[in-house]
């Protein structure tokens, strides 16, 4: 077969836009998610056992189920339970923001845990109250631990993303698809479509593992 | 030389720890400690020497006993499994040093060692920086303020360490084997670090491995195994010429010296 | 909230239908994974360059892209261009596969280099030939580290299987779709669909959480 990749030309704006949706739910959900993670995190090493449960339940649940059921549930039937029609881009930045909290509560629980019993001795030592063993010294180095596991779950929910084109929201992959069914070109759409797709987490994957090791190299004792 | 009654800086009487009902590690201690008296702790492993500084710092609960500190209440226990009693206000009159070092990675020396004071006494920060400056360059450590922990020797972690503790002016430094950790040819620069706040009177109580170092800076010597003070004295004799058959079996197999 | 529940008139008969085939996928493709993903960590491991990276560039192209993007192109494109028409059930486990290989692949390489430099000194010390080097100190000790990663991607690709519907694949999440059109009941259905994927999912991490906590403890 003959492949001509100049028919996407004409479209180079629809997966402009395609990509702008992508790009706009993985900054809105990356935001929301991460401070759901946080909480969510801190919230799994509490006292209180009712917190510690339903958080727990939480981020395995959507740990254990794939991201498209999920997606499917909160745009078919969470607007039922409800009872209020809920627009495309909110049951999308819901579901992929429920999607990167469960993920990032896991990152940031890790590495609250790598800071080791010794530098609470350390603490104690210099006779810190609890606040400060807190603010300064346990989450300052928990939060860079998690620093490059947080970059690589904003590269898992850049790729998840794409699976809200599924309920017809008109993200890079959604445009990509309309394009290959309306000219009946899909090798050229849908591998331009992974070739952007690619473009943007590669680098960032590459990016991840410089960052790592920095920061490793910064926190070695 | 007249010899005033002066009363003990610390005070521990029948200290008792256990890790479950299987482990006991302290059994019974009394040890008292005179004011300037620098007092190193020998002994097996496993005979309570660490968790002997640990509890002091209240770092660990205890079944039962208690300790004073400059003839204040410190630390009691209100019974086995029940809650340890430790005066946070007194706690901050002692300084420890660990044998990992424990410097916080994500802060730089000097912030390292004005998180305390500016947290805990409120000191301001201008004032804090340029008292830790000081005291850095005269542990030779001027020129590293900046340097993260990351970038330090080992030798040079341990001296910003101690350094750390001293920024709270304490009134008796707690050492747990600061230089085991550390290669060969980098122990002398932290025991100088020790030696220099000895020549200064500085309360110390010290667990080390290294007998020739006990020697040169110890006023007293407390050899401790079992859990209980087997033999205590001056290190002249507890070192020297043991009285106890397990001070001797010790210092022969440390010294590698068969009589 | 005014929706009245009715979990009776679900037909399981189709679940079950479905679960059967996601299983069959998972199945397959984790053998497709564990077997080719590991010859493709000796590929991008290699000094060759010429091998190397095309394999690295394959590994980095089904790190780097949606699942999905992956699926639906493998499902259009691969007859178009490559003119060879398989079942669609083939199709599936072809296309979760090789996404599954590029994983395994990753984590059977961060395994075998992470395996101590003393290890393999050790070794030459005793007087190991190369050969014996790689088949006695740096393969077992390898596997053992890649095993939890592996039940890792093995379980996301369970997960991940749940794409297919959208190229028509029998599996689970399409049987459930399908019910859900046509009882009208989506919220019983996809809850039940979500429980199942959940039931099979959630032993595997467990085991794989225990599998890490006993492995740090043994190396501690």
């Amino acid at each position: 077969m003959d492949l001509n990749f100049s028919v996407l030309l004409r479209f180079q704006d629809a997966l402009l836009l395609g990509l702008w949706m992508t790009i706009k739910l993985t900054l809105i959900c990356m935001v929301l998610g991460c401070t759901l993670g946080f909480l969510v995190g801190l919230a799994r090493t509490s006292r209180n056992v009712f917190v510690r449960g339903l958080s727990s339940v939480y981020v395995e649940f959507f740990r254990g189920t794939p991201v498209l059921i999920q997606l499917f549930w909160i745009f078919f039937c969470l607007p039922l339970l409800l009872g209020v029609e809920l627009s495309n881009l909110t049951s999308g930045v819901i579901a992929l923001t429920l999607y990167m909290g469960a993920i990032t509560s896991e990152t940031f629980r890790a590495s609250l845990k790598s800071v080791g019993p010794e530098q609470l001795d350390a603490c104690v030592a210099l006779g810190l109250p609890k606040r400060v063993q807190v603010t300064s010294v346990v989450l300052p180095q928990a939060v860079l631990r998690a620093i490059p596991t947080l970059l690589s779950n904003c590269v898992s929910l850049f790729k998840e993303s794409a699976l809200v084109s599924a309920v017809g929201m008109a993200d890079l992959m959604f445009v990509g698809q309309n394009i290959s069914n309306n000219t009946a070109r899909p090798v050229e759409a849908l591998t331009i479509v992974a070739l952007i797709y690619f473009a943007i987490a590669f680098p960032l994957t590459r990016a991840v593992s410089i960052i790592e090791a920095r920061i490793l190299k910064k926190l070695a004792i | 030389m007249t010899m005033p009654f002066s009363p003990p800086l610390v005070r521990m009487q029948n200290l008792h720890k256990s890790y479950g009902p299987e482990i006991q590690v302290l059994k019974g201690l009394d040890i008292e400690m005179k004011p300037g008296e620098r007092v190193v702790v020998i002994g097996p492993s496993g005979g309570g020497k660490s968790t002997l500084l640990r509890v002091m710092m209240g770092l660990e609960k205890i079944d039962s006993g208690s300790i004073t500190f400059g003839g204040k209440p410190y630390i009691s226990s209100e019974g086995v499994g029940r809650k340890t009693v430790i005066d946070t206000e007194v706690r901050r009159s002692i300084g420890m040093v660990f044998q990992h070092y424990t410097l916080f990675p994500h802060l730089n020396v000097v912030q390292n060692l004005i998180l305390a004071p500016c947290k805990v006494r409120g000191e301001r920060k201008a004032e804090a920086t340029e008292r830790a400056i000081a005291l850095l360059s005269r542990f030779g450590l001027g020129a590293k303020a900046k340097a993260f922990p990351a970038q330090l020797s080992g030798g040079q972690k341990q001296r910003v360490a101690i350094a750390r503790a001293l920024m709270l002016d304490p009134k008796l430094m707690l050492f747990d084997e600061v230089t085991s950790a550390l290669d060969p040819e980098l122990v002398a620069e932290v025991e100088q670090v020790i030696l220099q706040l000895a020549n200064q009177n500085m309360p110390m109580m010290i667990v080390t491995h290294d007998m020739w170092f006990a020697r040169n800076i110890a006023s007293r010597v407390i050899f401790c195994a079992g859990g209980v003070v087997v033999e205590d004295g001056p290190p002249e004799q507890v070192l020297g010429s043991p009285k106890e058959e397990r001070t001797k079996d010790f210092i022969e197999r440390v010294f590698h010296i068969r009589q | 909230m005014n929706y009245s529940f009715d979990f009776q008139s679900i037909a399981y008969a189709p679940l079950m239908k479905g679960l059967l085939v996601t299983l069959e996928l998972t199945i397959a493709a984790n053998a497709i994974g564990l077997t080719f993903g590991f010859l493709l960590a000796l590929l991008i491991m290699s000094r060759i360059a010429i091998i190397r990276l095309p394999a690295m560039l394959f590994v980095e192209f089904f790190r780097c892209t949606p699942a999905i993007v992956q699926i639906v192109w493998f499902f259009y494109c691969v007859p178009m261009l490559f003119n060879v028409f398989l079942g669609s059930l083939t199709m599936g486990i072809l296309a979760l596969g090789l996404n599954l290989m590029a994983f395994n692949a990753e984590a059977y390489r961060a395994s075998i280099q992470a395996v101590p430099r003393e290890q393999i000194d050790a070794g030459i010390a005793l007087g190991l030939n190369p050969f014996q080097r790689v088949l006695y100190i740096v393969l077992p000790s390898a596997f053992r580290a890649s095993i939890p990663v592996l039940l890792t991607n093995g379980i996301v690709i369970f997960q991940q299987s749940a794409l297919v519907a959208i190229v028509a694949v029998q599996d689970l999440m399409y049987q459930g779709k399908t019910l859900a059109t046509e009882t009208y009941r989506p919220i019983e259905t996809f809850t039940i669909v979500a429980l199942i994927y959940f039931a099979v999912s959630f032993p595997v991490t467990q085991i794989v959480g225990y599998l890490e906590r006993r492995r740090q403890l043994l190396v501690s």
